[in-house]
């Protein structure tokens, strides 16, 4: 059992007229505080190098993508997500993706197709919006998933100083 | 011209200013009332509808027209359809006796001699009554709209509205009738004209009229910390749970009409009208904007109880209402009865 002892109010506070204006005036203070409302699209999300939104294309700085089609990303993906058609190329390289597309409906942002890229093609950016009037619109196509590599940098320079540590570390050293 | 032609067009330009008015301030309080409420959450309000939200009550309006509006079964039509329409009604008649300002003065013009028009709707010699009555009267929309809705949450709503208001107005009136006794008169502008210095306001003569006229106010016009007959909790929405669109717009409209009114009425009553306090014989456009600023003193206090306020229980409001506030209301009237019938100046 339980006993509640209840606080024995005051006269002033039984009146309840004081304790009334005391709220009034707690919450006339507040009229004039920050407000801590994000006005969304007009302030964007706070993003840094750790946000892992949605998956793109490296396009290098010759202007080609660095994607060799060997769909490692395919077969990682857990949500089939990716489907790639490859192709040839004249470059050095010999294989280049001639559709890589993307269902942004289906791509749980998990990042498994970054892990598993052996050619540093494909990397989660900040970008983390996706809102469309389709679902056709909504499957991305090489030309939606291509970025400068400059734009992608600061996830690139993460995942590396990421493999990196675990690469350091004394009990694999 | 002939004057009488004069009369009539005054009188339609005032009429069509005051409930201009009327409907334009209760507009803007749909929208102050979620504004305060955001700003005191820390939060910013409607903001995407024109500049600062301005044109959010326009918005709601277009919303509110273009919603189906249903019927539930079994709802009593007539009754149903009629309810909306009692309950804001005698908000818009009642604001016709309230004073706003002194007299203005007409040109002399187009061969008609000069005169002055009272800026009031009409000057009723017993307005306070008038507006007593009639402002009772919508309670019938409040019942009539949780009885007909074939409900038992708005049957609920209606009642508890009825038996609160009931209650209540017992005190309003028995403050108002204070005010009267020292001002001798049942005319609003009596009233006004009965406290023409700022010392002289009824709420330095009469504090304790003001503070359970003020409480009751709230009561009357059923808003928190007294809106027992939304109740969300309890009621879903209480007596308007099942009306929609339009209809559930016209209750929303006269819920603001009344809070203007009953703003206007606590202004005339205890805060000197539409008087400017320290300047006497001010011009009359300054006195309607010193009464606007008193009424929307009100009006902010309205919203600023309602978001600083929990909801009271209902056996605390009916005790409150017939233990506490009709007996305080009782002795005040007779003590200022008996200073008034001696001459006693009680300040």
């Amino acid at each position: 059992m339980v006993i509640v002892r209840r606080k024995e109010l005051s006269l002033l506070e039984k009146l309840y007229l004081p304790e009334i204006a005391r709220g009034l005036s707690i919450t006339f203070r507040k009229l004039f505080e920050k407000k801590i409302t994000r006005q969304y699209p007009e302030e964007p999300l706070p993003k840094d190098e750790v946000t892992r939104g949605q998956p793109r294309l490296v396009v290098k700085d010759d202007g080609n993508i660095a994607c060799v089609s060997c769909g490692m990303c395919e077969i990682a993906c857990p949500a089939y997500a990716i489907t790639i058609d490859g192709g040839e190329t004249d470059r050095a390289i010999e294989r280049e993706p001639v559709h890589f597309e993307i269902d942004m409906l289906r791509c749980i942002l998990c990042g498994f197709c970054e892990e598993a890229c052996p050619k540093d093609a494909i990397f989660m950016s900040d970008e983390l919006e996706l809102a469309d009037y389709s679902r056709g619109a909504l499957i991305y196509d090489l030309a939606k998933l291509k970025r400068p590599k400059s734009a992608l940098q600061k996830r690139i320079d993460y995942v590396y100083r990421l493999n990196n540590r675990w690469r350091k570390s004394p009990s694999t050293r | 011209m002939n004057p009488l032609l004069r009369d009539i067009l005054v009188w339609l330009v005032k009429a069509g200013v005051v409930y201009g008015g009327l409907l334009g301030v209760a507009a803007g309080m749909t929208l102050a009332e979620r504004k305060v409420s955001a700003w005191m959450q820390y939060r910013h309000g409607p903001n995407r509808v024109g500049p600062w939200g301005l044109l959010q009550p326009i918005a709601d309006g277009v919303k509110f027209i273009f919603k189906e509006s249903l019927t539930p079964d079994g709802a009593n039509r007539w009754l149903f359809r009629f309810a909306p329409a009692i309950a804001a009604v005698p908000a818009m008649m009642t604001v016709a006796v309230i004073p706003f300002g002194p007299a203005v003065p007409l040109p002399d013009s187009w061969g008609v001699p000069a005169a002055f028009t009272n800026l009031s709707v009409t000057d009723l010699d017993i307005g306070l009554m008038y507006l007593l009555a009639i402002g009772g009267l919508s309670i019938y929309g409040v019942i009539l709209g949780g009885w007909a809705s074939n409900s038992k949450f708005s049957l609920l709503g209606g009642l508890r509205a009825s038996a609160q208001m009931i209650s209540y107005e017992l005190t309003l009136i028995l403050t108002i009738l204070a005010v009267v006794a020292l001002s001798g008169s049942l005319s609003l502008r009596g009233v006004v004209e009965a406290q023409p210095d700022f010392w002289e306001w009824n709420v330095f003569h009469q504090p304790l009229a003001f503070v359970l006229f003020s409480i009751a106010a709230f009561a009357e016009t059923n808003r928190h910390p007294f809106d027992f007959a939304e109740c969300e909790p309890e009621l879903v929405s209480g007596f308007h749970t099942e009306y929609s669109s339009m209809r559930f717009a016209l209750f929303a409209l006269g819920e603001y009409c009344a809070m203007v009114v009953m703003a206007s009425l606590w202004t005339t009553l205890f805060l000197g009208g539409y008087k400017v306090p320290f300047w006497e014989n001010a011009p009359w456009f300054v006195c309607v904007a010193a009464f606007c600023a008193k009424t929307s003193l009100f009006l902010f206090l309205y919203l600023w109880v309602r978001w600083t306020l929990p909801r009271f229980r209902f056996d605390q409001l009916m005790h409150l209402g017939w233990k506490v506030f009709l007996p305080l209301a009782l002795v005040n009237l007779f003590l200022t009865g008996a200073a008034v019938s001696y001459g006693v100046d009680l300040w």
